[in-house]
């Protein structure tokens, strides 16, 4: 059935062709093109594994289980962000400003322990421009970061809106597209830390000594 | 008609229970990859290697249980409109498939180095100390008409000359004698014209080991050694007019610091 518009605002009844809301529908076409952002960057990093003519190679330098601690987080954040919207739905105010402080604190613990290995990574010689995988991989994950960075913003945003006494089962939807975006953030990572660092972590550079 | 608070969706919304339930396979599976790979950590950098191959599909598979799992429930999709998961993984497919092609372009999914890396790539040598710190040395000057005698080292392990500042009368024949006294690291001493070590270097990178590290017929370079494995010593002699020149090692990421200058100086008569 067409019209039947799937809106979490009471007010609004606008026409759509699809039956389903506009909002929600550019957010899912904006996740859809995003995959296709991460997935240059990412194919970009493949091939450029095993392509650095000078050091650190990733081997050197990768720390999996560092990485790991802060994955989890990242999972945990999409945890909170569910029950954000759960919150919302339900009516539950001071549900609803925990959960999504809860989301933003865990995103922003995730960016430090990211701050953290950039700046480890360039102590140790690993920099943008020092070889192909020092640029392939601070793109990735900085790009990747700036993402999460956004996401905190927005999420602090709607936490002062909450306060305002906003948020609320009408007003859900915002909260579910702020879902949305902060899960598609979880899942490039979950793509990236398989491949970056389980896979790639363990790549090596040329052994001493190089015969002359 | 306004609708109040409850389902907004038409079909199905996850439980709490089921919410958590999504939450803890994430944790377990993260903890599964992690155990897959425990037994490469710690191993020191120069003898690891780099995942075996077997583990890579089942890495990836449950990774993408993880991607799956996150998108059906956390972001709704299984409950949701088709069009919604038709976008979606039309997107996702459109990358994963240019991924793949510019993979079947470039190399396959190894991470072993190809061959041009594997003809040039160099080792990563860990400093023995922070950069910026210069150490200031004694400059060794010879009294002897006619020629001069230089000699010149390294600073054990360190990439650093163990003299800064050189110098020897113009029109002489110098006599110059280089020991790599490190014990694992390759060097060269190149005398070339002042201001140009770095520029040098960058040549003498592409120029590859098979010169030396130091680009053939270049006009900036005015004396050279050969590339010196450790313990190997040279000597090379040359003649120079006055003024000041550099000296560096240009094997790759060595020249910023190891080098200093030359001094030709006016022959007292």
């Amino acid at each position: 059935m067409a019209h039947n518009i799937e809106t979490a605002h009471g007010a609004d009844h606008e026409y759509t062709s699809t039956g389903l809301n506009h909002r929600k529908l550019l957010m899912w076409v904006f996740l859809s093109s995003d995959c296709l952002f991460f997935g240059a960057l990412i194919a970009t990093y493949m091939v450029y594994r095993g392509q650095s003519l000078v050091g650190p190679y990733p081997n050197q330098i990768i720390d999996i289980p560092l990485t790991t601690i802060s994955t989890f987080v990242l999972l945990m954040s999409s945890f909170s962000m569910v029950q954000a919207l759960s919150a919302t739905i339900r009516d539950d105010q001071k549900g609803i400003q925990f959960w999504l402080l809860a989301t933003a604190a865990m995103g922003a613990v995730f960016i430090g322990f990211q701050v953290y290995e950039f700046n480890a990574f360039k102590n140790e010689g690993l920099t943008l421009g020092i070889n192909l995988f020092g640029a392939s991989f601070f793109t990735l994950t900085g790009f990747h970061g700036a993402h999460v960075t956004l996401g905190i913003i927005w999420l602090l945003g709607l936490f002062f809106v909450a306060r305002k006494g906003r948020l609320g089962p009408r007003t859900s939807l915002d909260v579910e597209l702020m879902g949305l975006y902060w899960h598609f953030v979880d899942i490039v990572w979950i793509v990236i830390f398989t491949l970056v660092y389980l896979i790639g972590g363990f790549d090596t550079g040329p052994t001493l000594p190089l015969a002359g | 008609m306004v609708t109040s608070h409850g389902e907004q969706h038409t079909v199905g919304h996850p439980t709490f229970k089921q919410y958590v339930l999504v939450a803890v396979i994430l944790f377990a599976i993260t903890i599964v990859e992690f155990l897959m790979i425990w037994e490469k950590l710690g191993i020191d950098w120069e003898t690891s290697t780099a995942l075996s191959k077997s583990k890579i599909p089942l890495l990836i598979a449950l990774s993408a249980v993880k991607f799956g799992i996150v998108i059906s429930f956390y972001m709704h999709l299984k409950f949701d409109s088709l069009l919604f998961t038709g976008i979606f993984l039309a997107g996702l497919a459109l990358a994963f498939a240019a991924g793949i092609a510019l993979l079947g372009i470039f190399s396959g999914i190894e991470g072993e180095p190809r061959e041009f890396a594997k003809e040039h790539a160099v080792p990563f040598v860990e400093e023995g100390h922070e950069e910026g710190i210069t150490e200031e040395h004694e400059s060794k000057t010879s009294e002897v008409e006619g020629s001069a005698n230089l000699q010149i080292g390294v600073q054990g392990n360190a990439l650093e000359f163990d003299l800064s500042s050189l110098s020897a009368p113009a029109g002489s024949e110098v006599v110059l004698t280089f020991d790599n006294v490190s014990i694992i690291n390759q060097h060269n001493w190149v005398l070339v014209q002042a201001g140009t070590k770095d520029a040098v270097s960058a040549d003498g990178a592409v120029a590859g080991p098979s010169n030396s590290w130091v680009p053939p017929d270049d006009e900036r370079v005015l004396a050279q050694t050969q590339l010196l494995d450790p313990g190997e010593s040279e000597e090379i002699r040359f003649v120079l007019g006055p003024g000041t020149y550099q000296f560096v090692c240009t094997f790759p990421g060595h020249n910023t610091t190891m080098f200093g200058d030359f001094q030709v100086t006016q022959p007292t008569s």
